[in-house]
């Protein structure tokens, strides 16, 4: 076991607030199961933005500002804000499109993996595995010396633009600007109430700035450290406190079928998850931990998350999203396109190293 | 102290000069804009009542004949309307509707499947056209002995696909964001 220090602290403090306002927050209104899912807000916020016409999938979802801001306040607060950039910029664009694909095909991010998980949803067993893959497969690049990430990172003004933009983003819930969507009836239209969903973003943005926790890095870091691991225990104690909230809440319903949100085709779920895994070690995060970099001014983080709000407007528009009816041809293509594109990059950026 | 150069002055003044217009014409045009607000969504709430009375409308002969108890005869004219709209969702929901009604259990469930993907409004609370509840008795009232009979043995490429008919349906009772 870590050190019982004020990080290992604020860890489990960060990973419990993550499990209870994750389901806390689809008790307040959100979606079932998708209290928080970063891909599906990317989704949400893709429609109102205009860059889908998915009527039912349209909504600003503060919960994302929040993080990015809680990120900023926290990065300000504890003097790590530090405006840096300028590595391996087309890649990382791209690699944000694929991350919502690989989502859009399993039906949410890693955070709402666990969440479906501990809410009975046996189905995400699947995504699971393909994540703990993707994982391992990113690790044994990163040993063979691939990685996205180049040294000589420039610095410059470029990482404020994107808290800038979420600061921006706030005025949206008062001044209601025309060409903002609300959706008025399907997931959309679920939401909990402003504040107490932008609070929640605040709160865990701060939180997860703080203790660096994230889902596929408590993977990563397990196997290479095992349980010496911090960031497992942070993983274990989102788990179990979700499960408690679950529990207690009466929507703990375990089995494989008539889950909301999910799908039977494990195959893709398990593909899905595997892409996200992969281009997540490879990049340095799962979408959460792009969101809070972002907010603490790593501009190469702020391009993928540019990346994973065009790709959810993207997966809406061309119709490559997973339903509960399964994963549509091209939703698999694009999930195939996407393995192709990051072994193929693995592969260029292994020569390049050699 | 040194007062800043022509240059710095001004960049600085066009950018804060920019930022300042930017908040003098959101505010300044926030009525005219709430206007245009409302009817951008009194356009879409019109739309979207339209199409529902257009729907009524266009199949008011199957419910006419629906309401009289000839069954046959609506579904052969829903057949009828359905060339004119194919793979219409209301039309399909209504076919799952009068089949089910006619004990053709198997296909009123891949009737109402299909309704519920062309549009999932059939399965929300409080929507126009909302089957909420009749879908949900479908369910409950097919799932369990379906269950059995494949447990059974029962190994029909139909009684397979009408499982996972309803298994979709059940997911999309459950709710989920998607």
């Amino acid at each position: 076991m870590p050190s019982f220090d004020r990080q290992f602290v604020t860890i489990l403090l960060a990973s419990a607030l993550l499990g209870l306002l994750g389901v806390f927050l689809a008790l307040w209104g959100n979606p079932d199961n998708s209290g928080i899912c970063v891909s599906c807000f990317l989704e949400n916020s893709a429609g109102a933005l205009g860059l889908h016409h998915n009527e039912r999938m349209q909504y600003l979802r503060p919960e994302l500002l929040g993080f990015v801001l809680g990120a900023l306040a926290s990065a300000m607060l504890g003097r790590e804000f530090r405006s840096r950039g300028g590595s391996a910029p087309m890649l990382r664009l791209l690699s944000g499109i694929f991350l919502m694909v690989g989502c859009a095909a399993f039906i949410g991010c890693p955070i709402k993996l666990f969440l479906r998980l501990t809410a009975g949803d046996l189905t995400t067993l699947a995504g699971l595995a393909g994540l703990l893959a993707g994982v391992w497969i990113g690790l044994k690049g990163l040993a063979a010396g691939v990685s996205f990430e180049r040294p000589g990172r420039a610095g410059g003004s470029a990482g404020f633009w994107l808290p800038i933009l979420a600061l921006a983003g706030v005025s949206v819930y008062w001044l209601r600007p025309e060409f903002i969507q609300f959706s008025v009836r399907g997931s959309g239209a679920q939401h909990a109430p402003v504040l107490a969903a932008l609070g929640s973003g605040l709160l865990l943005g701060g939180l997860a700035q703080r203790s660096r926790f994230c889902v596929t890095g408590s993977v990563r870091d397990t196997l290479l450290l095992g349980r010496r691991n911090p960031l497992l225990w942070g993983l274990g104690v989102f788990v179990v406190v979700a499960l408690l909230v679950n529990l207690a809440s009466g929507h703990f319903r375990p089995g494989l079928y008539g889950q909301p949100g999910a799908h039977l085709e494990h195959l893709w779920s398990f593909l899905g998850m595997l892409l996200v895994g992969w281009l997540s070690v490879l990049i340095g995060g799962c979408p959460f931990r792009q969101l809070i970099k972002a907010g603490e001014g790593d501009a190469d983080a702020g391009l993928v998350v540019i990346g994973m709000l065009l790709g959810a407007g993207l997966v809406q528009a061309w119709g490559l999203a997973a339903t509960a009816a399964g994963v549509p041809v091209y939703g698999k293509v694009a999930v195939l396109a996407g393995l192709a594109f990051t072994s193929i990059n693995v592969l260029l950026a292994r020569r390049a190293e050699g | 102290m040194n007062l800043p150069d022509r240059f710095t002055l001004f960049h600085l003044s066009v950018a804060v000069g920019a930022v300042v217009g930017c908040l003098l014409l959101v505010l300044g045009a926030s009525p005219a804009s709430q206007a245009r607000t409302g009817q951008g969504q009194l356009e879409r709430d019109l739309a979207r009542r339209a199409r529902v009375e257009f729907l009524l409308d266009a199949y008011a002969p199957v419910q006419q004949l629906a309401d009289q108890g000839r069954v046959q005869q609506a579904l052969m004219k829903l057949e009828e309307i359905g060339r004119r709209y194919p793979g219409e969702a209301y039309g399909l929901l209504l076919k799952g509707r009068l089949l089910a009604e006619a004990g053709a259990a198997d296909q009123a469930i891949a009737a109402y499947a299909a309704a519920v993907r062309g549009n999932p409004d059939f399965v929300e609370d409080g929507a126009p056209l909302a089957a909420r509840d009749e879908i949900e008795q479908l369910v409950n009232r097919h799932l369990e002995p379906l269950r059995r009979r494949l447990a059974d043995g029962a190994t029909g490429i139909s009684a397979r696909r009408t499982m996972e008919q309803l298994r979709y349906l059940q997911s999309r009772l459950a709710g989920g964001c998607e």
